[in-house]
């Protein structure tokens, strides 16, 4: 059996290269893969495409660290939390390109690219701005074509979308990549079947007879896996749900820095990123045990959600 | 009146506070709702709790079904997947759900909302150089082209209310009646219905505006016209809306947002 558990560090240093496309899992205050964008930054792999469908805190940590030259998504937003707001300014300016669709659109991109099509069909953007306008180096962002079983119904195609690599963090994964994602899956089933690299990072290693026995539950088969790495609270200051809830205190304090920009934004990158040998330095940063033991029991408290086998 | 207000209207209640509680009055009991996040997640949990008991909430994240007990405060928030139907993909919610043609309503918001009820959430100025960059569609343009109704639950200010938006994101009417037909969008048009501070708009697809339809207490037509760049038609049967119960006031400030995270008290703007 080939095991594909391997040190985060080996992991980014082997599957994201400069110039990537990268797709990146979770949305708002859900399950992004925080960990890994950590060491992504370190590595400082640059010039990336980042794409997703609500592009959230680690897209726009990444484009704080001066490494994206362009972004496909639906939404760049944190919600309550407020904008994405190292990527408004950098959008603003001109430094990042950002090109729009829909939600239902990149899903639909994702989707073609999962089933090994060129491009998806779709009833949404038709009469939007969305069609009208483009980034400047999208050399063609959708055509609309006619149904070919109901003349005069317009349809919109928008192209397959595979990334070089996505980073996702799940709950549970054995050590070939079968894994299983709790909660909603928003739309990283269609990326990571999608992608021809896949980065899971996850909080918890399981035995593959228990992948074997239960099989209905696993998620997404090993076939698309390329590394695995064991990081627990690899999804802070995001929740991962059943194991912990979103840490506000954080997320409030990193807006704060974003929306700074400046001297305020590198002074958290050198300390929360920079500054960190491992993940673990930057835990130990954000409050340690305690802390974490703190959202570990918010969870549980939310509405009696307890951990399986816990 | 309903007998409930002969019983027990409240005594003291805020603007913003009834804008959420007539939001939710807009929601029917059964119907299968897109929720977004923010006033919308407010409005759909306080219906849950009070007239809508039955009401189907769908997020775009992927839960179906869900009880909502403590209002989640994103779509990804934990607390809207509580005892949820399924708990399935971005896909299952917006393709087979929404696209499908099962919404009967849906909340949509921007910092824009023209004459035709076109919705801009992606950008101030211009597309490629922007003055500001809003988050961008996200779900809404998905639900401004599959959803039966649109709601939209804003703030009434005058640069939210522009003739024209800068960018349209999410397609209310186009520029007229028949416009979205044209543009292929399939189906027939959704009614859209703007619930501010100040009072209710309606728009239908048959003449593409809005019209004034119901006035906040203490609230008249001239405060509503100086507080948008367009001239809503008016109803010839405008009524106030009608002032919440106690019951109403109580259930929203205990239970639906008891920190007080979305209706901010001490404001009536």
């Amino acid at each position: 059996m080939i095991s594909k558990v391997m040190g985060l560090k080996e992991a980014v240093s082997r599957f994201v290269f400069n110039g990537a496309v990268v797709g990146l899992g979770g949305q708002n205050i859900g399950r992004c893969a925080m960990a890994a964008v950590h060491e992504i930054i370190r590595q400082e792999k640059r010039d990336l495409t980042l794409v997703g469908c609500n592009l959230s805190i680690s897209m726009d940590l990444l484009v704080g660290a001066d490494l994206v030259r362009r972004c496909e998504g639906g939404s760049g937003n944190l919600e309550r939390f407020g904008s994405t707001f190292c990527w408004r300014r950098k959008v603003q300016s001109g430094e990042v390109e950002m090109e729009d669709f829909s939600h239902l659109g990149m899903v639909s991109r994702f989707l073609a690219g999962e089933m090994g099509l060129p491009f998806m069909p779709i009833k949404s953007l038709l009469g939007s701005d969305i069609l009208v306008h483009s980034a400047p180096s999208t050399v063609k962002k959708f055509e609309t074509i006619d149904n070919p079983w109901n003349p005069g119904e317009a349809v919109v195609l928008l192209p397959a979308l595979n990334p070089d690599v996505s980073i996702v963090h799940v709950q549970k994964s054995d050590s070939m990549g079968n894994m299983i994602i709790e909660g909603f899956t928003t739309h990283e089933p269609e990326m990571v079947r999608a992608s021809k690299h896949t980065i899971v990072t996850c909080e918890e290693i399981i035995d593959t007879g228990q992948i074997r026995s239960d099989p209905e539950r696993t998620t997404l088969p090993h076939l698309y896996v390329s590394a695995v790495v064991h990081q627990p609270w690899g999804a802070h200051p995001t929740s991962t749900y059943r194991y912990y809830d979103y840490d506000a205190d954080h997320l409030r304090f990193y807006q704060g820095c974003a929306r700074a920009g400046g001297g305020q934004f590198k002074d958290y990158l050198d300390k929360f990123v920079y500054g960190c040998e491992s993940y673990q330095d930057y835990l130990e940063k954000v409050g340690g045990k305690e802390r974490l033991w703190q959202l570990e029991e918010a969870m549980k408290n939310l509405c009696g959600i307890k951990k399986e086998n816990s | 009146m309903t007998v409930e207000q002969t019983r027990g209207a409240s005594e003291s209640y805020e603007l913003n506070e009834l804008m959420i509680i007539e939001a939710a009055r807009h929601i029917r009991n059964g119907d299968v709702v897109m929720v977004g996040t923010g006033l919308p997640m407010v409005a759909t949990t306080f219906a849950m709790k009070t007239h809508a008991p039955e009401l189907v909430a769908v997020i775009e994240s992927g839960p179906i079904d869900p009880i909502i007990l403590q209002t989640p405060i994103s779509v990804s928030d934990p607390r809207v997947m509580h005892k949820a139907a399924r708990l399935g993909s971005l896909r299952e919610v917006l393709g087979c759900v929404l696209q499908r043609g099962l919404v009967d309503i849906g909340f949509i918001g921007g910092a824009q909302i023209d004459q035709y009820g076109n919705i801009n959430s992606t950008v101030i100025g211009e597309y490629r150089s922007p003055k500001v960059r809003l988050p961008g569609s996200g779900g809404a343009n998905d639900i401004a082209c599959h959803a039966r109704r649109l709601l939209v639950v804003v703030s009434h200010e005058k640069r939210r209310f522009p003739l024209k938006c800068d960018y349209i994101t999410s397609p209310g009417y186009l520029n007229g009646p028949g416009a979205r037909q044209k543009a292929g969008l399939g189906g027939s048009a959704p009614t859209i219905t703007v619930v501010t501070n100040l009072g209710v708009m309606e728009a239908d697809a048959k003449t593409g505006l809005f019209c004034v339809t119901k006035l906040m207490p203490g609230v008249n037509l001239e405060t509503v016209y100086s507080n948008m760049a367009f001239r809503p038609g008016v109803s010839s049967s405008v009524v106030e809306v009608t002032s919440p119960t106690e019951r109403e006031i109580k259930t929203l400030r205990e239970e639906v947002d008891p920190d007080g995270i979305y209706v901010k008290r001490g404001k009536t703007n």
